[in-house]
């Protein structure tokens, strides 16, 4: 149990996806901008994440494993986590059509969102047992959302405070960035 | 040839996966379908004058109502038959909506002199908020550019000659935006055929007359509600300035020739020439 805490504690605040492994970093700024969109956005990427690491432990050690062919795994999973991505749109087109216009370009561009490949290459990498792997990609898609959501929260402030004109839009998002960033390398050495 | 066969038959389950899918989920209903061609017919700039979040929030809201195009009408898309047309097809009206060509105009002639320096924030906004602004008219243009700033059209500029806000017709396209955000209420919307420009909104409080703040100033001389034959200028009697109905103005400029300040001043496509 608490092996699987200091899994968890760790992919989610320690080695945070976004600031600290600077993976998916298209999603953090492009769907940041406001709070409920960057929250559906958490949610649908830690969904796949999930997904694609129960998907992926399975194919991994039933088929490549066996076969001797594991140098296979990135083209296979970027396979598998397209389909996956796939389905997950599909569902929300089809129950929630104004989400699913406010996402926009960012809900396809979760297939080839590094974040996603990177979890599951993660789990293989450290040779995670399956209830291992799951917890793993809860803990990052969770560090994901939670990033996800303070940045919109920040940026929803930094648009009606007084900027800097050449300071407007993506660099002050990307100092602000760097600030969290900051904060999170407190987390270092917890686990 | 192993690592082939099972990329391909990884590929190929995923992909019945899909197809199934697609055939168990609740299918795409016609309505979205609806509301995805009629945002693309509506002008996708996503203004908000309509109290909707952007043009497709718009765009469902004229599918669950058709009567929201009546009630709650896209400026934008008034101006467009042809395009208005295609809404009309798409939603299944066919009583014939009149289209409306409307224009934003700034109803100041702007060039009230200063009677204290402004050094607090620099918008409009703040401004009026304190003392009702900096100039001696306390209901002129105040020259900071708020509309500017909210304009999607980039339509509004400023004279800087006369420190007042002017919009340019070419590119104003009627979103109505600018006309909520002046906190001066200078700016209305106005069809785009007019060749009268009411160039003061100043209201007489205190019995300061309008002739000593500036020279467009409205002198309250009702002359151009004698002047019009048509009826189509009416007085209010609270603000103390003619009132036009646009609909009755059959355009003779009688009331232009009354008008003893460049008060009402003829223009042409929302450009005035104001004499000194």
């Amino acid at each position: 149990m608490n092996e699987l805490l200091s899994v968890f504690i760790g992919m989610a605040l320690v080695n945070n996806f976004i600031l600290s492994r600077f993976l998916g970093l298209c999603p953090f700024f492009g769907v940041s901008k406001k709070l409920g969109n960057a929250l559906s956005m958490g949610i649908a990427v830690t969904l796949v994440m999930f997904l694609a690491s129960v998907v992926t432990w399975f194919i991994y050690h039933y088929i490549l494993a066996p076969f001797n062919i594991e140098y296979m795994k990135i083209i296979i999973y970027i396979v598998v986590i397209a389909s996956l991505v796939q389905i997950v749109e599909m569902t929300i087109k089809r129950t929630n059509a104004t989400l699913y216009n406010s996402l926009g370009i960012y809900l396809p561009l979760i297939t080839t969102n590094c974040a996603v490949l990177g979890i599951t290459l993660i789990n293989t990498q450290e040779n995670f047992s399956l209830i291992k792997s799951m917890v793993s990609a809860l803990g990052g898609g969770i560090g994901f959302l939670l990033v996800l959501v303070i940045m919109s929260g920040i940026r929803e402030r930094l648009e009606i405070s007084d900027i800097p004109k050449s300071m407007k839009g993506l660099p002050i998002a990307l100092i602000t960035a760097m600030l969290l960033s900051l904060t999170f390398f407190g987390f270092g050495g917890m686990v | 040839m192993t690592p082939i066969l099972i990329l391909t038959g990884i590929g190929c389950a995923l992909g019945a996966l899909i197809i199934l899918a697609g055939k168990i989920l609740p299918q795409e209903s016609r309505d979205f379908k609806r509301v995805q061609r009629i945002a693309e017919i509506l002008p996708g700039m996503n203004c908000g004058a309509c109290s909707y979040p952007g043009c497709f929030a718009y765009a469902q809201a004229l599918v669950k109502d058709p009567k929201t195009l009546t009630n709650n009408p896209c400026m934008v898309l008034m101006q467009d038959a042809e395009k208005l047309k295609s809404v009309q097809k798409i939603l299944g009206i066919t009583e014939n909506i009149t289209m409306m060509e409307r224009k934003a105009f700034v109803h100041c002639g702007g060039d009230s002199e200063d009677i204290c320096q402004w050094a607090g924030s620099n918008t409009c906004k703040g401004v009026a908020q304190r003392h009702k602004g900096y100039k001696r008219c306390p209901f002129g243009c105040l020259g900071l550019g708020d509309c500017i700033r909210i304009c999607p059209q980039n339509a509004i500029y400023m004279n800087e000659e006369r420190r007042v806000a002017v919009v340019d017709w070419d590119k104003c396209n009627g979103c109505g935006l600018c006309v909520a955000e002046c906190p001066q209420r200078l700016i209305q919307l106005v069809p785009a055929n007019t060749k009268i420009a009411l160039l003061c909104t100043y209201t007489p409080i205190k019995n300061i007359p309008g002739r000593e703040k500036c020279d467009v100033g409205c002198i309250h001389c009702k002359k151009c509600v004698r002047a019009c034959e048509y009826g189509a200028i009416s007085w209010n009697t609270k603000r103390l300035t003619p009132v036009f109905n646009h609909n009755k103005c059959t355009l003779c400029l009688k009331c232009v020739e009354a008008c003893p300040q460049n008060t009402l001043t003829a223009c042409v496509d929302g450009k005035v020439r104001v004499s000194s």
